[in-house]
């Protein structure tokens, strides 16, 4: 078990360093940079050039790529060229609102796609097993936009409920404000999210009814119900933990999307406008920190799986 | 629904704090002088658009500065009126020479920067001064014929190598602004200014602050605090002024009028703008070398469609728009006339061609629609490449990569581009650059507007490029709401005046 946490980890490690290079050179390749940004609609080539200098852009990409990593290794992710600010502190700033958003979501997202998936399974074949399913494909081709407009027009203009767009600027300090501003977004993404993963949970516990021991359970005794709560539901848990590690990465991209729509100070929004201001230290540190969040929850479910998966671990 | 932009400008401009009450089915909003209850300590939230990458007015460009930081937190020795004269702001008082080549400017006594610190005339030539001498700050340019700055007393004196008659205008935007001598403020985050708001504080990529001075030398703010929100989706914008949550919307998408007039609280107010819609030709490459095809596209393209499918603004045909020294009426010079645009093409033998537009992907695509189905009439293909902003910079701009190019600039007197031989408008006419630097010599204000017609009624003739509109100021204000500007507020939007009702 040790060995193989660290074989993961290493190549954890390695998908970083591999995905780091790759960050650097495709933010290269975008047109046009900050100095022209910063310089604007009346600049002469010359002052372009000045603050160019100033900001160091005319280094080589190696160089700069290895003052990047140097930086990192030394704790230092690098710092906006546009203002200065860490983008570590930008990050801790932003996260208040996304890592709550996601989690959110995600709750949401379960919320949903356990019962009803389980739900459509057992129901399968029956008028509202086949509703269940057709109504989940259905949300789960919905494009986030459209879903959150019409929420925004439902709970927030008609019923006036919630907030339409926006945080409170005195952000988790009126945490009750907060958590409202944040519901609407949440179950945009989670009812999105919620159906494409109840297909999952459905599919799963289809497969799982349909193996040996659930009907030897059945045949011991157990209504087919009783026999799948028990024996199947832990094996559904299992594919679902490794559906969830990739949601997460679906739950980040929905956020950017999100975040736009309701005016929503978070990662998303902030990453969106750094790219279109060409701010590139502070993208690269932010898509980083993404990819290793995201490469981080596959190592985590990865290992789950071996805890809990008695097979996995005889396998070694 | 029709609306007069300059009657509204007028209503507004007359009375001092007014109350916007509902304007739906009126050709104007009704603008009357009832008197609201004021709140002194209330905070009034504004939707503004684009959101600047930094503060620091010095260095970066981009009118989302001016817009907030100009009047409100930076000052200069003169300013702007909504109807864009020029007064008098940290000077009380000042005079041109009749060569033009002396101004005199009578520093105001008791300015207290935000700091504290009082404003003295050596911060005075010493702002000048660093503008003049920095090339990267912005505007640098816009002080070279100043040639030396000097302060006896409260008296600063400007002398200049040749006059410049776009000098006091230049004062009031950003190469005329005065900072403290030596201050250590960071720009790019924060301000020290004189004006009468302070810069409370700016959450990235959501809110400014600013918070009323409470040491301003002139008249105090009318509120407490003003929160300038950024939301960039017009629906989301929409849904947010639907559900109370902002004061007032600027840059607000006119189509969406009626859904937010329908509710009551809110009131669309449009003004006047210096936004010109251009649609700029790279005539430098075939086949925009001939001016017979300009021309062909410019009577191609229907002004007043694209005008209608805005739902503001008004047409324009030549450089300068309407609140500009030196406009005239220019729609003779190219009017919408199909026929005429493929007899024109025949004759180039420019039937069938294809044309790149690129278009910065923030004006949305109701314009670029109309353009491809208006040239597709005459028998011009257009693909339309819509581009970030940065990308537009970079492929138009610095490396005029390009056939047509649409984007709005907005700021106000910049004919200058049009006598720049090396500005992305690749338009090189050396008339039309005596006659500018001819209207910038003149020491006579007609005079140097009559020039400034001449050279522009060229640059239409020429068919430089086609100006497809001129936007207006679209602002919705709510009715607890009075004071707010409507003339040209993507540029400056003044809050000082701003009050809020007590209910």
């Amino acid at each position: 078990m040790i060995r193989y946490a660290l074989t993961r980890l290493a190549l954890l490690l390695l998908g970083l360093l591999v995905a780091s290079a790759l960050i650097f050179l495709t933010l290269r390749v975008l047109p046009g940079d900050v100095a022209q940004l910063i310089a604007g609609l009346n600049a002469t080539p010359e002052q372009i050039e000045a603050i160019r200098d100033r900001l160091g852009l005319d280094a080589p990409l190696v160089v700069q790529y290895l003052q990047w990593i140097g930086g990192i290794l030394t704790g230092d992710l690098g710092s906006s060229q546009l203002t200065g600010t860490p983008v570590i502190d930008e990050l801790v700033q932003k996260a208040e609102v996304t890592i709550p958003l996601g989690l959110m979501a995600l709750t949401v997202a379960l919320l949903i796609a356990l019962p009803f998936g389980v739900l459509s399974a057992v129901r399968r074949g029956r008028r509202d097993g086949t509703a269940l399913n057709v109504g989940a494909q259905t949300i789960a081709a919905v494009p986030v936009v459209w879903a959150g407009m019409m929420l925004v027009i439902v709970f927030a203009v008609w019923l006036g409920w919630l907030p339409a767009q926006g945080f409170p600027r005195e952000g988790w300090d009126d945490p009750a404000r907060a958590f409202r501003s944040l519901l609407l977004p949440a179950v945009t993404i989670g009812v999105i999210e919620g159906a494409m993963l109840m297909r999952f949970v459905r599919s799963a516990t289809l497969q799982a009814v349909g193996q040996d021991y659930v009907r030897t359970a059945a045949a011991k005794g157990l209504t087919r119900t009783r026999a799948l709560l028990q024996h199947g539901l832990p094996n559904v848990g299992l594919s679902i933990i490794t559906v969830l590690g990739l949601q997460v990465a679906g739950i980040l991209v929905g956020a950017v999307v999100i975040e736009q729509l309701f005016g929503l100070p978070g990662i998303g929004r902030m990453l969106v406008a750094d790219v279109g201001n060409r701010d590139l230290p502070k993208v690269q540190g932010e898509l980083l920190v993404l990819t290793g969040f995201v490469l981080v929850v596959g190592f985590v479910v990865d290992l789950l799986h071996r805890v809990i998966d008695p097979r996995q671990r005889e396998a070694e | 629904m029709l609306r007069r932009p300059t009657l509204v400008a007028a209503a507004l401009l007359a009375a001092g704090a007014l109350l916007l009450s509902g304007c739906t089915g009126d050709p104007a909003p009704e603008a009357t002088a009832t008197a609201i209850t004021p709140d002194p300590n209330a905070s009034v939230d504004i939707r503004l658009v684009l959101e600047p990458g930094n503060l620091d007015i010095r260095e970066t460009a981009g009118a989302a500065l001016d817009q907030i930081l100009i009047d409100n937190v930076y000052q200069g020795l003169v300013s702007r009126t909504p109807e864009q004269d020029i007064e008098p702001s940290l000077a009380s008082d000042y005079e041109v020479s009749p060569d033009g080549l002396t101004y005199t400017f009578t520093l105001r006594e008791g300015v207290l920067f935000h700091n504290g610190e009082e404003l003295t005339p050596e911060d005075v030539v010493w702002s000048l001064e660093q503008v003049r001498d920095t090339e990267t700050f912005r505007d640098s340019a816009r002080l070279a014929n100043v040639e030396s700055i000097t302060a006896d007393g409260q008296t600063i004196t400007l002398s200049l190598s040749a006059p410049d008659s776009t000098l006091l205008w230049n004062l009031t935007g950003r190469a005329g602004l005065i900072l403290k001598k030596g201050d250590k403020t960071d720009r790019k985050t924060a301000a020290n200014g004189t004006g009468p708001f302070t810069l409370e504080s700016w959450k990235q990529g959501d809110s400014i602050t600013f918070a009323r001075n409470e040491d301003y030398w002139g008249e105090k703010a009318k509120v407490a605090e003003v929160v300038f929100s950024y939301v960039r989706d017009p629906q989301a914008a929409l849904s947010g002024a639907l559900a109370g949550e902002f004061d007032a919307l600027t840059g607000f998408d006119a189509t969406l009028t009626d859904q937010i007039e329908a509710g009551g609280d809110f009131a669309v107010v449009i003004g006047p703008s210096t936004d010109k819609g251009t649609l700029a030709f790279n005539s430098k490459k075939a086949p925009l070398n001939d001016i017979r095809v300009r021309q062909a596209i410019r009577q191609a393209i229907d002004k007043e469609s694209i005008v209608a499918a805005l739902g503001a603004g008004t047409t324009e045909y030549g450089p300068i728009p309407e609140l500009d020294p030196g406009y005239e009426d220019l729609s003779a010079v190219a009017p919408f006339d199909p026929d005429a645009s493929r007899a024109l093409l025949a004759e180039a033998g420019a039937e069938g061609i294809t044309l790149e537009l690129t278009l910065a992907a923030d004006y949305g695509t109701t314009v670029a629609q109309i353009l491809v189905s208006n040239l597709n009439d005459v028998g011009i293909t257009l693909k339309v490449n819509q581009v970030e902003f940065a990308t537009w910079i970079n492929d138009v701009y610095i490396n005029q990569d390009y056939d047509l190019s649409f984007v709005l600039h907005t700021e106000a007197r910049d004919f200058e581009n049009w006598a720049n031989p090396a500005y992305y408008f690749t338009y090189d006419n050396p008339e039309v650059q005596r006659l500018y630097a001819e209207s910038l010599a003149a020491t006579d204000e007609a005079e140097s507007d009559d020039l400034l017609r001449q050279a522009a009624r060229i640059v239409s003739e020429d068919h430089a490029a086609d100006w497809l509109y001129n936007g207006a100021s679209v602002v919705a204000v709510s009715s607890g709401i009075a004071g707010l500007p409507s003339v040209n507020v993507n540029e400056r939007l003044n809050v000082a005046e701003v009050v809020k009702s007590a209910e």
